[in-house]
C-alpha cells in the first residue's frame, strides 16, 4: 500500500509541476509526463508486489475526527488497476505532442493538472473500502473528469456537452448514494464489510439503485445519453482516458456492490445480461449510423460495455444457478475485456484526435485514402480496429472467447437461463458481426480509396509522441492476442478474493489460454508463409499501376466513391423499429431535373424518450411555477424563514 | 499422419469440385461445359500472370486475398475430413474457426474499399450486412449442437459415443439443420440465389464485384480461399448426412468425397432452376435459415 501511495502523490505531483511550470511550456509538458508515467509504473510495481498476497493489504486512518478512511487492495482492485497504470501514461506521452497550442499554455497546464487529478481519484475509487471513501474518489473523479471536458470552454458545443455530462454524472451519484444510505442505515456502519448483513429488502433496493447510478457512469444503453455529446466534444487524449478507463469505473463499482451484497438473487444477474445484450447490440448499430468519427467510437464504447456487461452477467447467472465454471470464466472474461477495451478503445480515439489535430475534419464522408499521407495513424488504427471487431489473432477475440465459453456453459442450465444463455450467444455473434461491419467502414471511408475532400490531401502523422504512443497500443493489443496466457491468468487471478468464486481459479481454465496461443500463432505463421510464397510467385513478373477498374466508365472522380452512410445504409434500416431514422429527399422531376438535397438523420430513442418523459415534463411544471421568481427580495426572506419554520414543526 | 494426408488431400481436392457445379449447369444448359478441371487450369494460368494495380490502393488491398486465403486454410485445419482426427481440435475451435472466417471478410472488405470503386463499395456493404446475419445463424447451430452431445469443437461432433449424424437419434431435428445450413452456404459462399457467380452486371454482384481490382496470383490466393471456404461449409454437410464410417479408411474418404460430390451436384441443380433473389429479399432468406434452426433448438428443450 507505501508503494501505491508513492505512486499517487508522483502522479499528483505531475499535475502541480504544470501550473507552476506554465511559463515554460515545453517543460511543463515533460515535467507531466515523466512524473505521470514514474507514478503510473511505480503503481503498477505495487499491484504486481500485491499480487503474491493472499490476504487483502488494508490501510485505514480517521479523517476529519468523525470518519474513517480506509483503503483495501484485494484481487478485485489489482484487475482494475492496471488498465488505469498503463493507459494513463501513454495517453500523457499522446498528449505531449496533442496539446502543442502554444497561446493556451495556462489551459494546458490546468488540463495536466485535471488529468493527473482524474487518475488518482480512479485509483482512490478502486481501493476504496467504505463508503465514506468510494463516495469521496467518486465525485473526485466526476468533478476532475467535467473540467477535463470543458477544454475548449468557449464553444457553445462544449459547454452543453459538459453540462449534460455533468448533469448525468451527479444524478448517477445522487442514485448511488442512495443506494449507500440505505445499507448504511440498515446496518448502522459505512463499512464496507457490514454490508453483507442488511435485509433482503434493502439489499435489493441498493442494487437496483447501484445499478442505475454506476450504469450511466458506465454508458449503459438508456443511461448512455451524455457519451456521444461528451466524447466529440472533449479533446482526444481526455475520451481516450474516459471511454478507455474512466467508464470501467461503473463496471467496477457494480461488480464491487455486487459481491459485497453477497446475495446471488437471479433477478440481479438477469437484469445485468439483459442490459449487456440490449447495449451491445443497440451501441453497435447506432455507432453503424453516425458520420463523426468520435460519435461513432462513442458509441461502439457502449457496445463494448455491453459486451463487459453480458460477461459479467452470465457470470452472476453462473452464481446464482450453482455453475461456478460458468461464473469464473463469465467474470474472467469480463475483467479481461475491461483491460482489452481499454487498450483498443484508447488507440482508436488517439487515431481520431490524430485526424483531428492534422485535418481537421470530423465528419468521416469528407475523409478518405489518409492510409497514404498518414502511415503510422492508418497502421495502428486498422489494428485497433481489428481488436475492437474481437477478431483472433488480436486481444479482443481473447476476452470475447472466454464470454461464449461462458455463454455456452449456460446452455445446461434450465428455464430462463438458458434463453438468456442463449441469447447471449446469438447477441455476441451479432455484435460481432455488425462491430466488423461498423469498423470495415471507418478504416474503408476514412483511411482507404481516395480523399473525398481537398484538405484531406495535405494530411500528415502527427508529433513522434502521438505515433509512439499509438504504436505501443497496437503492439498492445496484438501482443495480448498472440501471448494471451498471462492475462488469461491475471484476469482470473481477479476472482481470487471473491468469496464464492475462491475455489474455482485456475484449475478450470485447463488448456484454453494454450489452445487459442497456439492457434493465433499458427495463423500468423501461415501467414507469413503465404506472404513469402506471394513474393516468390510474383518475382520476373511484369507488376504496373493503372486507374482503378471503373466498370467501363472512365471519367470517375473521388465523389463517386460509396460514402460512410451508403455503406451502413442498408444494415442500419434492417433494425428500424429500434432506430429512428428521418430521411429529406426532394423526388427527381421533369427531364431535366434541377439540384436536388439528400439528408439523413438518425436520432437516438433514448435521448427522444428522455426527452418526451423527463425533459418535457420538468419544463412544463417549472413554466407554471415561474411566478415563485418575481424579484422581490423581501418575500425571497419570507420563503426561506417560512421554509425553516415548516422544517422544524416537522422534524 | 493420416491427419495430415487427410488434410492434404483436401487442400488438394478442393478446387476440383467446383467444376463439378459448372458441369452440371452445363448439363441443365444442354451444353458440354468447361472440363472438370477447369478450376485448376485457373489457378495455373493466374499464377503465370503479373499484376496490375490501382494507384488508389495501398497495403491493406495486397494484405486482402493473403488473410482471407490464410483464413480459409485455418478453418479446413479444424475439420474432420471423413471422420480422420483434425490436425488440431480443442473444446471452442468452432468460435475460433468462424472468427478466422469473420477475418478473412474483413480483410476482404476493407480490400474492396481500397480501391474507391464505388461498385466495390456496392459489393462490400452487402457482404458486411448479409454475412452478419449468416453469422448469428451459424451460432444457433452451434447452440444446437451443444445441446445434442455438449461439444463445442468441430472434431467432438461427429465422434465419441453420440455423434451428431441423421441416422442417430435425434436425426429428425438434423432435417432442418442440414436445410438451413445449406442456405448458409449458398450465402456465405456467393451462389445463387444470393449472389450470382456468372452475372456480365458488376451492379448486381455481391463477392465478385469485391474483387473486380484484384488480378494475377493475388487472385488467385482469393480464388483459392473461396474454393477452401465452400469446401469447408459443403464438408460440414456432408458429415451430418454421411451413413456410419466404414472399417476401410479408404472406402471411408471416398464415400466422403463423393457425398460432398453430391452436394456440389445439388449446388448447380439449384442454381441452374431458381434466379437470383432481388437485393431486399436476401436479408429474409437468411432470417429463413435462422428461423429453422431456431425452431430446432425449441424442439430440443424437450427432448433433452
Amino acid at each position: 500500500m507505501d508503494i501505491l501511495f508513492a505512486a499517487l502523490l508522483l502522479v499528483l505531483a505531475g499535475g502541480l509541476a504544470p501550473l507552476a511550470l506554465h511559463r515554460w511550456l515545453s517543460a511543463a509538458k515533460v515535467a507531466h509526463v515523466s512524473l505521470v508515467a514514474a507514478g503510473c509504473l511505480t503503481g503498477l510495481y505495487g499491484v504486481y508486489a500485491a499480487w503474491g498476497q493472499s490476504t487483502p493489504v488494508l490501510f485505514s486512518c480517521p479523517w476529519l475526527h468523525s470518519l474513517t478512511w480506509s483503503l483495501s487492495l484485494d484481487s478485485l482492485a489489482t484487475a482494475f488497476l492496471p488498465p488505469i497504470f498503463l493507459l494513463a501514461p501513454v495517453i500523457a506521452l499522446y498528449s505531449y505532442d496533442y496539446l502543442d497550442a502554444v497561446e493556451h499554455a495556462w489551459r494546458t497546464a490546468v488540463n495536466h493538472f485535471f488529468f493527473s487529478l482524474l487518475v488518482a481519484a480512479m485509483v482512490l475509487v478502486t481501493l476504496a473500502d467504505n463508503m465514506a471513501a468510494f463516495a469521496l474518489a467518486w465525485e473526485l473523479m466526476s468533478l476532475s473528469s467535467y473540467a477535463l471536458v470543458l477544454y475548449d470552454y468557449e464553444r457553445e458545443e462544449t459547454q452543453r456537452a459538459a453540462h449534460l455530462y455533468l448533469l448525468f454524472t451527479q444524478t448517477g451519484a445522487l442514485l448511488v448514494f442512495a443506494a449507500f444510505g440505505l445499507l448504511a442505515q440498515s446496518t448502522g456502519s459505512l463499512a464496507f464489510a457490514q454490508i453483507q448483513l442488511a435485509p433482503q429488502a434493502a439489499k435489493t433496493a441498493a442494487f437496483f439503485l447501484a445499478l442505475i447510478g454506476f450504469g450511466s457512469k458506465a454508458g449503459v444503453f438508456p443511461l448512455h445519453i451524455w457519451l456521444p455529446h461528451a466524447h466529440p466534444a472533449a479533446p482526444s487524449h481526455v475520451s481516450a482516458l474516459m471511454s478507455g478507463v474512466m467508464i470501467k469505473m461503473g463496471v467496477y463499482g457494480i461488480l464491487r456492490l455486487y459481491f459485497l451484497l453477497n446475495d446471488f438473487n437471479p433477478l440481479f444477474a438477469r437484469t445485468v445480461l439483459v442490459l449487456g445484450m440490449v447495449s451491445g447490440v443497440l451501441g453497435v448499430v447506432y455507432a453503424l449510423s453516425k458520420r463523426e468519427i468520435k460519435r461513432l467510437l462513442a458509441y461502439s464504447s457502449i457496445e463494448n460495455i455491453g459486451v463487459i456487461f453480458i460477461g459479467c452477467g452470465l457470470g452472476m447467472v453462473g452464481l446464482s444457478s450453482g455453475n461456478r465454471i460458468m461464473a469464473a470464466f463469465g467474470f474472467a472474461g469480463g475483467l479481461l475485456h475491461v483491460l482489452n477495451h481499454a487498450l483498443f478503445k484508447s488507440l482508436l480515439f488517439m487515431g481520431a484526435g490524430a485526424i483531428l489535430h492534422t485535418v481537421g475534419a470530423r465528419k468521416m464522408d469528407q475523409l478518405g485514402g489518409l492510409m497514404k499521407t498518414m502511415p503510422v495513424t492508418g497502421r495502428t488504427f486498422l489494428a485497433g480496429s481489428v481488436a475492437i471487431s474481437g477478431l483472433p489473432p488480436f486481444n479482443g477475440f481473447v476476452s470475447e472467447f472466454l464470454i461464449y465459453y461462458a455463454a455456452f456453459q449456460g446452455l445446461g442450465l434450465q428455464g430462463p437461463d438458458f434463453l438468456l444463455s442463449m441469447a447471449a450467444i446469438i447477441a455476441l455473434a451479432l455484435i460481432g458481426g455488425l462491430a466488423a461491419g461498423c469498423f470495415t467502414k471507418v478504416v474503408g471511408i476514412v483511411f482507404l480509396g481516395e480523399p473525398r475532400r481537398e484538405h484531406a490531401h495535405a494530411a500528415t502523422d502527427p508529433g513522434p509522441t502521438m505515433g509512439a504512443a499509438m504504436t505501443l497500443l497496437a503492439v498492445a493489443c496484438l501482443g495480448i492476442g498472440l501471448w494471451p496466457e498471462p492475462f488469461i491468468r491475471f484476469a482470473f487471478a481477479g476472482l481470487r478474493d471473491l468469496a464464492p468464486l475462491a475455489a474455482v481459479s485456475a484449475d478450470v481454465l485447463g488448456a484454453v489460454p494454450h489452445n487459442l496461443a497456439v492457434i493465433a500463432r499458427v495463423f500468423v505463421g501461415l501467414l507469413l508463409a503465404l506472404t513469402a510464397l506471394r513474393r516468390l510467385l510474383y518475382r520476373g513478373k511484369p507488376v504496373s499501376q493503372n486507374t482503378t477498374w471503373g466498370c467501363g466508365f472512365t471519367q470517375a472522380t473521388s465523389r463517386i466513391q460509396y460514402t460512410g452512410a451508403s455503406y451502413s445504409l442498408s444494415i442500419v434500416d434492417f433494425h428500424r423499429p429500434f432506430i429512428k431514422t428521418t430521411t429529406k429527399f426532394a423526388a427527381l422531376v421533369r427531364i431535366f431535373p434541377g439540384a436536388t438535397q439528400y439528408s439523413r438523420k438518425v436520432e437516438d430513442l433514448a435521448e427522444i424518450g428522455l426527452h418526451r418523459l423527463l425533459v418535457r415534463p420538468v419544463l412544463k411544471i417549472a413554466d407554471k411555477l415561474r411566478w415563485i421568481q418575481h424579484g422581490h427580495i423581501q418575500l425571497y426572506i419570507g420563503y426561506i424563514v417560512f421554509t425553516i419554520a415548516a422544517l422544524l414543526l416537522v422534524v | 499422419m493420416e491427419s495430415v494426408v487427410s488434410f492434404g488431400l483436401a487442400l488438394l481436392l478442393a478446387p476440383l469440385f467446383p467444376g463439378v457445379i459448372l458441369k452440371t449447369k452445363a448439363l441443365f444448359a444442354g451444353k458440354q461445359g468447361p472440363p472438370l478441371l477447369i478450376k485448376y487450369f485457373t489457378l495455373i494460368k493466374l499464377l503465370r500472370k503479373g499484376s496490375v494495380y490501382s494507384a488508389s490502393t495501398t497495403f491493406v488491398f495486397r494484405l486482402g486475398p493473403l488473410i482471407s486465403c490464410a483464413a480459409a486454410i485455418m478453418a479446413l485445419l479444424f475439420f474432420p475430413f471423413a471422420g480422420t482426427a483434425p490436425l488440431i481440435a480443442f473444446h471452442g475451435d468452432v468460435i475460433m474457426v468462424f472468427y478466422l472466417l469473420g477475418l478473412g471478410r474483413f480483410f476482404t472488405i476493407v480490400a474492396a474499399l481500397d480501391t474507391a470503386s464505388p461498385f466495390e463499395g456496392m459489393g462490400a456493404a452487402r457482404e458486411a450486412f448479409f454475412s452478419t446475419l449468416a453469422e448469428a445463424a451459424i451460432f444457433v447451430v452451434l447452440i444446437l449442437f451443444f445441446r445434442m452431445n455438449g461439444a463445442l469443437s468441430l472434431a467432438a461432433y461427429f465422434s465419441g459415443s453420440q455423434p451428431i449424424s441423421i441416422i442417430g437419434s435425434q436425426g429428425a431435428l438434423l432435417l432442418l439443420v442440414i436445410v438451413a445450413l445449406f442456405m448458409i452456404l449458398l450465402t456465405e459462399n456467393s451462389r445463387v440465389p444470393v449472389d450470382d457467380p456468372a452475372t456480365h452486371l458488376e451492379l448486381t454482384m455481391i463477392h465478385e464485384v469485391m474483387i473486380l481490382d484484384h488480378s494475377g496470383p493475388d487472385l488467385a490466393l482469393i480464388e483459392l480461399g473461396a474454393f477452401y471456404k465452400l469446401f469447408f461449409y459443403a464438408s460440414f454437410i456432408a458429415c451430418l448426412i454421411k451413413p456410419p464410417p466404414l472399417a476401410d479408411p479408404v472406402a471411408n474418404t471416398l464415400l466422403f468425397y463423393g457425398v460432398i460430390m453430391l452436394l456440389y451436384m445439388v449446388v448447380g441443380v439449384v442454381e441452374s432452376i431458381m434466379a437470383r433473389l432481388k437485393m431486399d429479399l436476401v436479408p429474409k432468406y437468411i432470417l429463413t435459415a435462422f428461423a429453422l434452426v431456431f425452431f430446432a433448438v425449441i424442439l430440443t428443450l424437450e427432448i433433452v
